[in-house]
């Protein structure tokens, strides 16, 4: 049985996923960004993440997914709080190296054996898909 | 190979080049690689490209043995890169051309990069025989 981890929470964004607060152990990372919309600080990821903090908004009910951003698969953790606002937790599940070929080929396969442990058939079926794209020479 | 020869050799190949003592120490940088390594100068290449003497070596060193340029395309920090390498009385100038990377931005930016990537290394493949690059691209799983 999968085991769930209770992650603390690292930002919270507002309703127009600005960033208005931050944990004090990622103040380094994340505190110049107080103030700055999440998705112009990471470009390309307001369609991966957007809809799951939607979902999270729209139902008042925590969302918790796996997804591939940057080179990173994480677990995210998104919890809806008062006037819109959301509080993001995430824990990374694995990171490709893309150093060499037989880096990235390693750690792609551990990135599949995460996303089997966490059983997230849909990433894991679109990291096969991405990998078949090598295998058939596209 | 005589200096005239050597000098247009490394005309025709990239800008972006750096020249290697016997004990592969960094002993020029050209203008394009400057910003990159021009303070790398010096060193010894593998101290500050973990992981690339394996990638690197096999190219450098035929070039070393034959006393003739010898050309390659490897994958190496996400990038694949022609590298040519060019014996000469100086030293080995290793010429440097990006041809591709690895967008890892999401899964689907990473699956377009790596058909590019397949392209660019099939057009190269057309070229000559199929490049140790290529087949480890396609023997990834």
């Amino acid at each position: 049985m999968a085991v769930t981890v209770k992650l603390a929470p690292i930002v919270t964004l507002d309703a127009a996923d600005r960033i208005v607060g931050v944990a004090s152990a990622a103040e380094s990372q994340f505190g110049p960004l107080v103030g700055s919309v999440l998705w112009e600080c990471f470009p390309g990821s307001e369609p991966l993440f957007k809809p799951y903090y939607d979902r999270a908004r729209r139902s008042v009910e925590p969302v918790d997914f796996v997804q591939f951003y940057d080179g990173i698969i994480a677990r995210v953790h998104a919890t809806p709080r008062d006037e819109g606002r959301l509080e993001l937790a995430w824990e990374q599940l694995a990171r490709l190296d893309t150093t060499t070929l037989e880096t990235l080929s390693d750690s792609l396969s551990e990135a599949l054996g995460q996303l089997d442990a966490k059983r997230d058939d849909g990433l894991r079926d679109e990291l096969r898909r991405t990998l078949r794209v090598i295998e058939g020479g596209a | 190979m005589s200096s005239h020869a050597v000098s247009t050799l490394r005309h025709a190949a990239s800008g972006a080049y750096v020249v290697l003592d016997d004990d592969d120490r960094i002993t020029h940088v050209s203008a394009l690689l400057h910003d990159d390594l021009g303070h790398r100068a010096g060193h010894v290449l593998w101290d500050h490209l973990p992981g690339a003497r394996d990638v690197y070596e096999p190219t450098l060193e035929e070039a070393r043995s034959t006393g003739r340029p010898v050309e390659s395309v490897v994958f190496y920090a996400g990038r694949v890169k022609r590298l040519t390498a060019i014996p000469g009385p100086d030293g080995l100038a290793v010429h440097v051309e990006r041809l591709g990377e690895l967008d890892l931005t999401s899964l689907a930016t990473l699956t377009r990069s790596l058909a590019r990537i397949e392209d660019a290394l099939g057009r190269r493949a057309s070229e000559r025989s199929d490049s140790p690059a290529r087949a480890s691209l396609r023997a990834l799983l």
